[in-house]
């Protein structure tokens, strides 16, 4: 059938490259299972230098700059939401770069389905493994620490990660349409995870930050989304008071960022396409 | 309408940056096409042959819609470029890149049912379609191990059989038996030729003018972005007139290579490394008249001369007559 595609043969196009990256790393299992490793070890590192310096008084001091004592569950927290915030930037921006340096962006960009429909089997297949390994990192991390995983209001948090991850993928789309054209992928990437990371306070609460840098941060999705999980689960405490105004401010997010990042990636797109070409690198 | 293709004064201009040290780059801009202009009229073999960097997948890389022209139109299927895009993928096959565009870590009937999924076929169709194709290209040994464990050609195949995936009126195939082996590309052409008979439309493009002149109903001679020639293979070859061909290989110089060009009755030459020889082709008006006098210049000008062949016209030859370079050049513009 020639003509636009309808919206179930989209979405059966979205499946089917979600079910790609899905065999795909199948065929690479001991990466999965580094995914949940590495963020408890991520988390272990602070936490040790935690116990180190502030021997039994750790749990009291933590709590009397973050308003939770539970430490263990703040970083572990922190290091696994770091997981989704940089598996978001590493499976669409580097996705794009690698399907252009094998050659396959050419070969699906060859065929009828638009590139958004691609693009968000991708994206759901990164928040399928990402909510997964996360998941598990966390806990694990919890029963290795010794600490209650599911305290606090876990449907919520749950919330706040769910509406946390739309904004995070408008932002990947941004940021793979800078990939497109600029095509310097890793270096790009390892700047953009560090640098989200350092504002959104994966092993701290962001009120330390210098006032100007903060002011920065909160203009970032994950930084609220990784203050709704905390203050759901350990009652840091929600940015504007009461969780459904930060929640809103999580839904302005959903609403604009990816509209903001499709827009961006369409015009780089057709700027790539009148120029060097989808394939070029 | 299905398989037609109209091309109406398609230009295409690319930047380019070049380097000038760590830090400095200048813009260029280089014309892969000008004013192509082209009618492939529905159920032909199409051949588009031309030297590497000619054009030809440039010309290729628009039709398809991964590239956007600078100027000019064109009619796919009855879509018009730049308007209908999607409409003129979801009607055309494509082979491009050769082995590349496959995913290595999936199996070959993988990737077959992705792309057909891609292309909006129903989860029933692109298995059907897979196994139909996998049938028809001989691949059922192969098919169900990862593609990274195939051959060079064995990659080319199924990157063949992911063109015919959407049983598109319209084939467009790039360079399609780049890196198979003899036996290989003669079952791929006869597998175009059959696919042909269906009905399907061809455009095919090759550096290898024997395939040109074996498959197509009719031939563009590409180079430097433009069309030198258009016609069936014996349209051309009568265009060249009186004019006949002679091949001689051994060790040549280009000084006695630049005499040839000098006698009286040669029209143009061309040399190039061929199975490690220097092949130089001479296009003259008699040969019979020509000959000693070419054996003599040669040897003159220390040339040693292993073979010596008076021949009949071929399609590289009117390409050499046109531009006085072979199809083995490389005219990428650098």
């Amino acid at each position: 059938m020639i003509g636009k595609p309808s919206l179930s043969q989209n979405f059966s196009a979205a499946v089917a490259e979600t079910r790609l990256r899905l065999i795909n790393i199948s065929r690479y299992p001991g990466q999965l299972v580094m995914e949940i490793i590495i963020p408890i070890i991520f988390a272990s590192m602070p936490m040790l230098l935690g116990r180190a310096t502030a021997g039994d008084s750790a749990s009291a001091n933590f709590a009397a700059n973050t308003g939770t004592s539970n430490y263990v569950a703040f970083l572990l927290i922190g290091s696994n939401v770091f997981t989704l915030v940089s598996n978001a930037f590493w499976h669409i921006a580097h996705w794009l770069r690698f399907e252009q340096e094998t050659g396959t962006l050419e070969s699906i960009y060859l065929t009828p389905t638009p590139s958004i429909v691609i693009a968000s089997g991708v994206a759901f297949y990164s928040i399928m493994r990402g909510l997964i390994s996360a998941s598990l990192a966390y806990l694990i991390g919890c029963l290795v620490f010794q600490v209650n995983p599911l305290q606090g209001d876990v449907l919520l948090a749950m919330l706040f990660i769910f509406f946390g991850l739309l904004p995070l993928y408008g932002m990947a789309m941004l940021f793979g349409a800078t990939v497109l054209k600029v095509k310097e992928s890793n270096a790009l990437i390892q700047l953009m995870q560090w640098g989200i990371s350092f504002l959104m306070g994966i092993f701290y609460p962001i009120t330390v930050l210098p006032p100007l840098v903060r002011v920065v941060s909160y203009l970032f999705p994950p930084t609220w989304m990784i203050n709704g999980v905390r203050s759901s689960l350990l009652g840091v405490g929600f940015f504007f008071g009461q969780w459904y105004f930060d929640m809103a401010v999580l839904w302005a997010f959903m609403l604009a960022a990816p509209l903001f990042g499709y827009w961006v990636f369409t015009r780089v797109e057709s700027n790539v396409k009148r120029n060097e070409g989808m394939g070029e690198f | 309408m299905q398989g037609h293709v109209i091309i109406n004064k398609l230009s295409k201009t690319y930047h380019t940056k070049h380097r000038k040290g760590l830090f400095k780059s200048e813009e260029k801009l280089v014309e892969a096409l000008k004013n192509i202009s082209l009618e492939i009229k529905p159920g032909e073999i199409f051949g588009l042959l031309g030297p590497n960097g000619a054009g030809k997948t440039t010309l290729i890389k628009c039709l398809t819609t991964l590239l956007l022209p600078t100027s000019g139109e064109a009619t796919i299927n009855g879509f018009r470029l730049t308007k209908d895009d999607n409409a003129i993928r979801a009607s055309t096959g494509c082979m491009l890149m050769g082995e590349r565009g496959l995913y290595w870590k999936l199996t070959g009937r993988e990737n077959l049912v992705f792309f057909g999924a891609l292309y909006h076929l129903s989860s029933k169709d692109r298995v059907t379609r897979a196994n139909q194709i996998i049938e028809r290209l001989h691949l059922g040994d192969i098919a169900d191990r990862a593609v990274e464990s195939y051959s060079s050609g064995q990659r080319m195949k199924l990157a063949f059989a992911k063109a015919l995936i959407n049983d598109a009126p319209l084939l467009i195939l790039d360079e399609p038996t780049n890196t198979l082996d003899v036996p290989s590309a003669r079952e791929l052409r006869a597998v175009v030729r059959e696919l042909n008979a269906e009905g399907k439309t061809v455009i095919y493009t090759t550096h290898i003018m024997s395939e040109a002149e074996t498959l197509c109903n009719r031939v563009a001679i590409v180079d430097r972005g433009e069309v030198l020639a258009l016609g069936t293979v014996d349209e051309l070859k009568a265009s060249m007139g009186k004019e006949e061909v002679i091949r001689i290989e051994g060790v040549i110089s280009s000084k006695a290579a630049s005499a040839v060009e000098l006698l009286v009755g040669v029209k143009r030459s061309a040399s190039a490394a061929v199975n490690g020889h220097q092949q130089l082709t001479v296009v003259v008006d008699d040969q019979r008249l020509l000959l000693p006098r070419l054996i003599e210049s040669l040897t003159t000008h220390n040339a040693i001369i292993q073979k010596i062949t008076p021949e009949e016209m071929t399609l590289e030859d009117v390409f050499i007559a046109r531009t006085g370079r072979t199809l083995a050049e490389d005219t990428r513009v650098k």
